[in-house]
């Protein structure tokens, strides 16, 4: 089902233009799923505001992100849009590109016969400014005005001729975001259709494989795999199946300033940055992910030369593994030789990173150990909707040779 | 004259604030010109309970005790920015200082063109019924590509941006005067 945001432009307890959104979640609810997201809880905007206060507005980023298109509910304000409204378009324009081409579509009720529509006007001029650059669906008004007469005690819209011309236009905006996604499809057949190198093999030094091999590899092996490219962008992930962290494909390309929580940034580039200055080549991450025991690793990907190519995060729950070991699976040495043969060559990347036994700890003791950085996870980074959120860690010590498991907390919930 | 005027940018380097700084000292031998900085603003909100915060109350007397009032406003997504925005609707909303007053606006923009899209909309704002202000529609003065005619410390720096100030300042001067002399004429009917 289409996914909509639709945005209740206003920050007043009680308000018209937040009803009408109400009224459409369900009056459309058989076409579209519709989230109504409230503009009063970002910070206002202002660009000397600090990352750490930018959480709600990568939330923000993330649904749009995920969504296939934007309702913007608007009042009117001396017949302007609300400064609460403009700043949260000023958020989503400033150094991001989260509304590019994104489908939108304006609505609003106003008090008086004129309705809102003069800043539905003023709405449409910043809509495509070339900064926020949506895919605004011509035509289509929806400007309801009288509200005393069109709205009932209860919220209701009852109106016929509003709700006729409101489902006239919803159902257009529909269709204008499949015929989008469907021109946006064609192009990929097309480009399925064009001669491609898929049939061709990789020669490795150590034998062949084919590009269909190579993704199926990715797609197959437990532990899911993502890389940041040496000029720190978003560059791949695997497409493992039930990720740990959910991927979005509109997060590729991103920098690791937008792809991350703004409270996981500096902990990040904290990692990178030691990788990239060859101070380190992993950090080995225990935690608790979505109920069970997992393992989040950075490994610094080199060249031969050992120049740096980027930062992979290579992250898998460790249950199956851990069972068979509390089970005793390692136990009777002499049948499975092998297996500690491999456990001890496996130690020797690590040598100096070895891994703290003392920080196997869960989430639950996050928040108090977040450290040097400054930038201790706030309580609720655990809401977070890991569309992205690569590597959350609030707080991995880069100084430390040990990884600091004690983090993570934002990787859970969802 | 006594002007306020407001500068429309919370950034901490602004340079619309900059430019109303350089305005009150050049002019300072005709005008006294008291720059009220918005940084401390809340975001408008509608159900805020009581008059209106403190700051808006000094911002209500600053504006009430000049003859006149100058905007500068950058643009953003060519609209004026949220808190400017949010400043005129506290303005409109339980005090209504600008009521009647004779306005300019003024703008700089770091791009191309910039800050004429918002002064339209700005202009459009301020005559609506909730604000009611005399708004001076004579020379737009606005600065796009800022940063080639001012330097980071807000200077000025190009001759003829100040000559056409200075034209813009006396145009705006007598504006002001003529509506100072029609709100008593009709203050007496
Ligand atoms: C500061 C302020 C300015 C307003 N200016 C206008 C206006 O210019 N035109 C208009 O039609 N209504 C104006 N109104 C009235 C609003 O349209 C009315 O409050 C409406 O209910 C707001 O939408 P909402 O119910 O979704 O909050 C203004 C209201 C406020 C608080
Ligand atoms: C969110 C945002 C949007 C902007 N959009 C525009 C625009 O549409 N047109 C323009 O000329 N400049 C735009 N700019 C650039 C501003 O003109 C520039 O930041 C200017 O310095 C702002 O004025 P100030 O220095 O007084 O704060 C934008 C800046 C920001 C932060």
């Amino acid at each position: 089902m289409m996914k909509i945001l639709a945005f209740a432009g206003t920050n007043a307890d009680f308000s018209y233009n937040r009803l009408l959104l109400r009224f459409m979640k369900k009056h459309f609810k058989q076409m579209a799923d519709i989230e109504i997201y409230e503009v009063g809880k970002l910070p206002p905007f202002s660009v000397d505001t600090s990352l750490s206060e930018q959480t709600e507005v990568w939330k923000l980023k993330q649904k749009i992100k995920a969504a296939d298109g934007l309702v913007f509910s608007t009042p009117e304000y001396d017949h302007g849009i609300p400064a609460v409204l403009k700043s949260a378009i000023e958020w989503m324009s400033y150094h991001t590109k989260v509304m590019d081409k994104k489908p939108a579509m304006i609505v609003g009720v106003a008090y008086g016969r004129q309705a809102s529509a003069r800043s539905q006007v003023q709405m449409r001029q910043i809509l495509i400014s070339p900064d926020c650059n949506t895919n605004l669906i011509p035509g289509n008004e929806v400007l309801i005005g009288n509200v005393r007469d069109t709205f009932a005690k209860d919220g209701r819209l009852v109106d016929q001729k509003a709700i006729d011309n409101l489902e006239e236009c919803f159902e257009h905006f529909i269709e204008y975001i499949q015929i989008f996604q469907n021109v946006d499809k064609g192009e990929l057949n097309m480009a399925v259709k064009q001669p491609t190198i898929s049939d061709a093999y990789i020669q490795f030094p150590t034998g062949r494989l084919s590009l269909k091999e190579v993704q199926q590899i990715f797609s197959t092996i437990p532990f899911e795999v993502d890389l940041i490219d040496s000029t720190d962008h978003f560059a791949w992930y695997s497409d493992k199946p039930n990720r740990e962290h959910v991927r979005n494909t509109a997060s590729l390309g991103e920098t690791v300033q937008e792809c991350h929580p703004p409270m996981a940034v500096p902990a990040v580039m904290s990692i990178i940055n030691s990788f990239r200055e060859g101070k380190k080549d992993v950090v080995t991450r225990p935690l608790w992910m979505n109920g069970h025991r997992s393992l989040i690793q950075y490994y610094a990907l080199r060249d031969i030369n050992g120049h740096y190519l980027g930062t992979i995060e290579f992250t898998g729950s460790v249950e199956y593994i851990l069972n068979l070991f509390e089970n005793g699976a390692w136990d009777k040495d002499a049948t499975t030789g092998a297996s500690k043969k491999t456990n001890d060559s496996a130690e020797e990347p690590e040598e100096e990173m070895a891994v703290d036994a003392s920080t196997g700890a869960s989430e639950s003791s996050d928040d108090s150990d977040a450290s040097e950085d400054d930038t201790p996870l706030a309580a609720d980074e655990s809401g977070l909707d890991a569309t992205t959120g690569a590597s959350e860690t609030g707080s991995v010590d880069a100084e430390d040779d040990t990884a600091d498991a004690s983090t993570g907390a934002s990787e859970n919930d969802d | 004259m006594k002007i306020a005027a407001i500068a429309g940018s919370n950034a901490n380097h602004s340079y619309n604030r900059m430019l109303l700084e350089f305005m009150a000292h050049h002019f300072k031998d005709q005008d006294q010109i008291d720059v009220i900085d918005i940084r401390q603003v809340p975001m408008f909100n509608e159900s805020f309970k009581g008059d209106a915060p403190e700051v808006i109350k000094d911002i209500d007397q600053r504006i009430k005790a000049a003859d006149a009032v100058i905007i500068a406003s950058p643009e953003y997504n060519h609209s004026i920015t949220s808190a400017l925005k949010s400043v005129v609707e506290w303005l409109s909303y339980k005090v209504h200082p600008l009521t009647g007053k004779p306005v300019m606006t003024i703008g700089a923009s770091t791009k191309d063109q910039g800050a004429s899209r918002s002064q339209v909309q700005l202009r459009d704002i301020l005559i609506s019924p909730g604000i009611n202000a005399s708004v001076y529609q004579g020379d737009e003065f606005f600065m796009s590509n800022v940063t080639s005619l001012m330097d980071y410390d807000g200077h000025v720096t190009d001759e003829g941006t100040i000559h056409f100030l200075e034209k813009c300042m006396n145009g705006f001067r007598f504006y002001a005067k003529a509506i100072d002399q029609m709100n008593k004429e009709m203050n007496n009917k």
